[in-house]
C-alpha cells in the first residue's frame, strides 16, 4: 500500500512551492513525523514530514522544482518489499504488469485530474527512477556543520543543472562544473550529454550589433531537442504567465495594426558599444536609450488610444519582452530612460532581468511601458514583426545586425552591419508617416550619433 | 486570545551561533513533542558568521568555503546567505503558529510590520517591500528575515543591523540580491544604543503576540 506525499499549503495565499531538497533518497527508511524533504515559500522554510512509517519509494519532483499545492510529489509505502514494485510502476514501462494496488493508485489519480496528468506522473517517475540509479549526492544538512569541513567531497550544481541531470540521466559526479568554485551549470549538463549549449534566452547579453557571424551556431545548428515545455504526446496546462500573455495576444486583435521596416547601419554604434560595454552597458540599454531618445521628438509614437481620444503619457517608459525559461514572457520596464545616463540604465536592466527570472518584479516595473522593445537579434533573425501589446501604441521588433553588401550613394560598394528593425503601431492614434519620422531619426541617432546615448 | 507563556532569554555577552542554534532546536523538538511546553525567544548578538539557508544559492558566498577565516553554517531556514555580528541584534522565535497562525506568508508579513514598529519607536522610518522580505530604510536594507517551520513550530526569525560593521556583508550577496545596499540604526538616530533596541524587541513581541514572558 503506498500513501501520497503532497506538496503542503504554508499559507492561504500560496499557489505552488517550491521543493528546496528532499532530505530522504528513495529506499530509505522514514518514520511518521519524521522531516522527508523541504519546500520553501518566499523567505520561510517547512520541514514536510511522512505521515507514517514506511520507506520513501518514490521521489515525483526533484530538489529545485515548484509544484502546485495539493500535488503529488512522492510516494511513501508501508513495506520494503513495495518499494522495486511502485518503481517499476511509475516507470510505465509495464503498466500491465503492476500489481493491482498500484493500479488503484492511478485510477484514483484519474478520477480527479486529467489523464493526461497521470501521463506526467509516469513520465516524471521515469526520471526519477533514473536518478535512482544515478543518485545525485545532497548534503547533509541535517545537522548544523559549519560548512568548511566537507568541502572537497560536495558536489555544487544549479538547480537548474540538478534538473536537467536527472531528466537526461547525466550523472553529476562525472561532469566538470564551469561556474564558481567549479558549481555546475546547466551548461555543463548539456555539454556533458553531447547536446549544443543552447543560446539564452533572455534577451540580453548576446546583443544583436556583438554577436560574431561564426558564433550564430542557429543557422547551422539546430535547435535542442529539449527546448519545449511538455514531452511529444503531451497537452501541458498553461501556466499562469502562458495565460495572461494569451490574453493580452488575443486582445490584439481588435487594434487595426500596421508595420513599417527600416534598415539601420550598426557600424557605429558598434564601435561605440566595445567601449562602454567595459563599463558594464548592455545592448539593450543602448537600445532602450536611442529609442527613448528618439521618442522624446516624436511623443506621436509613444501615445496610445483610449475611448477618450489619443492618449498622450506623462512619461516615456520603455518595456522590453523578456523570455521565461519556463514558458510565457515578461516585460520589464525602464522607466524614464531619457534621464537615466547609460550606466544607471544598464545596471537597472541587469537588476530588472534578474529579478523577471526569479519572478520578484513588482507590478509597476511591468506593467507601466508606453513603448514596447522585442529583440530577438541574439537568435540571427534576419526581420520579424512583433504583436501589439494592450494599452500601448507602438512595438518595435529589433532582429540581427548582419554584415551586408550595401551600394552606397556614390556608386561603390561596400560592406556594412545593417539591423533591420519594424514597427507594428496602432493605426487608429500613429499613422504611416509618423512611424516612418520616427525610424528615420531613430536610424539617424544609431548611425551617427551613437556617442550621445551617454546622457 | 489568552496570553501564552514565553521563555525569554537575553544574554548580554556575545552567544555562539552554534550553541544558540542548537537551544532553539532543543525548544522545538520539545515544542513538537508537547504543545503546552512554552514558546521561547532569544534576543542577543553573535560573533561574525555567514549562514546559509538550505536552499541558498554557494554562488551568493563571495568567498571560498575553503576559507578557515570564516565561519559558515547551513541552517534550516528559508532564504539566501546572510551575516550576523556584534552590534546586530538577532532575534530567534520557537513559536508554536497553531495558536496563532497557520500561515507562513502571514508570519513573515507579521514579523516586518514588528520590526516595521521596533524602528517606529526610534523615529526611523522604514518599510517592507513586496517581494522582497525585510524591512527597508529607502532602498537600503536595514533588517533580515529567515524562518524555518516544523510541523508549524518556528525557528529563527530576523536580525536588525544597530551599529555593526556593514563591510562584513561585502564578502556575500546579502539574501541573494545583487547590489544590496545595507543600513546600520544608528545612522539614522544617533541616540539609540543595543540595549535600547533590545528592550523594545522585547515589548514589540510580548504585546504583537500577547506573551507573558518568564526570563531564564
Amino acid at each position: 500500500m503506498s500513501h501520497e506525499i503532497f506538496m503542503p499549503a504554508l499559507s492561504s495565499t500560496m499557489t505552488e512551492g517550491k521543493i528546496v531538497e528532499w532530505l530522504k533518497n528513495p529506499g530509505d527508511k522514514v518514520e511518521r513525523g519524521e522531516s522527508v524533504l523541504v519546500v520553501e515559500s518566499d523567505k520561510a522554510d517547512m520541514d514536510v514530514e511522512s505521515f507514517q512509517d514506511g520507506y520513501l519509494a518514490a521521489v515525483l519532483m526533484p530538489a529545485g522544482s515548484t509544484a502546485p499545492v495539493g500535488e503529488t510529489i512522492g510516494l511513501i509505502v508501508e513495506n520494503e518489499d513495495e518499494i522495486a514494485s511502485v518503481q517499476e510502476q511509475n516507470k510505465g514501462n509495464q503498466p500491465e504488469a503492476s500489481t493491482s494496488d498500484q493500479l488503484e493508485l492511478v485510477s484514483n489519480k484519474t478520477e480527479e485530474k486529467p489523464v493526461v496528468q497521470t501521463e506526467n506522473i509516469k513520465k516524471e517517475a521515469e526520471e526519477v527512477v533514473l536518478k535512482s540509479e544515478k543518485p545525485v549526492p545532497s548534503f547533509n544538512v541535517d545537522q548544523i556543520n559549519a560548512a568548511t569541513s566537507n568541502v572537497s567531497s560536495r558536489i555544487i550544481a544549479s538547480p537548474r543543472a540538478k534538473k536537467l541531470a536527472s531528466q537526461m540521466g547525466v550523472d553529476l559526479a562525472k561532469v566538470h562544473g564551469s561556474g564558481p568554485h567549479g558549481r555546475i551549470q546547466a551548461d555543463d549538463i548539456l555539454k556533458a550529454n553531447g547536446q549544443p549549449v543552447s543560446i539564452p534566452w533572455i534577451g540580453e547579453g548576446g546583443s544583436p550589433a556583438s554577436i560574431p557571424g561564426a558564433n550564430l551556431g542557429v543557422e547551422s545548428k539546430p535547435e535542442t531537442s529539449g527546448n519545449s515545455f511538455g514531452n511529444p504526446g503531451e497537452t501541458v496546462q498553461f501556466n499562469t504567465l502562458q495565460k495572461a500573455v494569451n490574453k493580452n495576444m488575443e486582445s490584439s486583435l481588435d487594434v487595426p495594426c500596421f508595420r513599417v521596416g527600416y534598415s539601420i547601419n550598426t557600424d557605429k554604434l558598434d564601435n561605440f558599444y566595445k567601449k562602454v560595454k567595459q563599463n558594464g552597458v548592455t545592448m539593450t540599454a543602448l537600445l532602450v536609450k536611442a529609442v527613448a531618445k528618439t521618442l522624446k521628438k516624436h511623443p506621436q509614437v509613444n501615445s496610445s488610444f483610449s475611448e477618450n481620444g489619443i492618449s498622450y503619457p506623462e512619461n516615456i517608459n520603455i518595456a522590453v519582452a523578456v523570455a521565461m525559461e519556463d514558458g510565457g514572457l515578461i516585460t520589464p520596464v525602464l522607466k524614464e530612460p531619457c534621464n537615466t545616463d547609460l550606466f544607471e540604465l544598464s545596471r537597472e536592466w541587469k537588476d530588472l532581468v534578474k529579478r523577471s527570472r526569479s519572478k520578484q518584479l513588482e507590478p509597476d516595473e511591468y506593467s507601466t511601458g508606453t513603448f514596447t522593445l522585442s529583440n530577438l537579434g541574439m537568435f540571427g533573425v534576419d526581420r520579424f514583426d512583433a504583436i501589439l501589446p494592450p494599452g500601448t501604441g507602438a512595438i518595435l521588433a529589433i532582429a540581427s545586425s548582419k554584415p551586408t553588401v550595401v551600394a552606397n550613394s556614390d556608386g561603390s560598394i561596400s560592406v556594412k552591419k545593417i539591423m533591420q528593425v519594424n514597427l507594428t503601431a496602432d493605426h487608429r492614434v500613429i499613422y504611416g508617416a509618423d512611424g516612418a519620422s520616427f525610424l528615420k531619426d531613430l536610424a539617424n541617432l544609431i548611425e551617427n550619433e551613437p556617442e550621445t546615448l551617454v546622457s | 486570545m489568552d496570553n501564552r507563556t514565553a521563555i525569554i532569554k537575553q544574554p548580554d555577552n556575545i552567544s555562539s551561533f552554534n550553541d544558540v542554534y542548537k537551544l532553539q532546536k532543543e525548544y522545538q523538538e520539545a515544542l513538537i513533542l508537547d504543545n503546552s511546553n512554552p514558546d521561547f525567544i532569544w534576543i542577543g548578538e553573535h560573533q561574525l558568521c555567514y549562514t546559509l539557508g538550505r536552499g541558498s544559492n554557494y554562488d551568493n558566498l563571495l568567498f571560498s568555503l575553503n576559507d578557515d577565516k570564516y565561519d559558515v553554517f547551513k541552517i534550516d531556514r528559508g532564504g539566501e546567505v546572510t551575516c550576523h555580528m556584534p552590534g546586530q541584534l538577532v532575534t530567534y522565535l520557537v513559536l508554536d503558529l497553531k495558536n496563532f497562525n497557520k500561515d507562513l506568508n502571514w508570519y513573515l508579513r507579521k514579523i516586518e510590520e514588528i520590526i516595521i514598529k521596533i524602528l517606529g519607536a526610534f523615529n526611523i522610518d522604514c518599510h517592507s517591500r513586496k517581494g522582497f522580505t525585510g524591512v527597508w530604510i529607502g532602498n537600503k536594507k536595514i533588517a533580515s528575515i529567515g524562518i524555518g517551520c516544523k510541523r508549524w513550530i518556528t525557528i529563527n526569525g530576523f536580525s536588525i543591523n544597530i551599529d555593526c560593521e556593514l563591510e562584513n556583508f561585502n564578502k556575500i550577496v546579502p539574501c541573494g540580491i545583487e547590489n544590496c545596499l545595507m543600513a546600520n540604526m544608528i545612522d539614522y538616530n544617533k541616540n539609540l544604543n543595543i540595549q535600547e533596541v533590545k528592550r523594545i524587541v522585547k515589548k514589540t513581541i510580548e504585546e504583537e503576540f500577547n506573551f507573558d514572558f518568564i526570563s531564564k
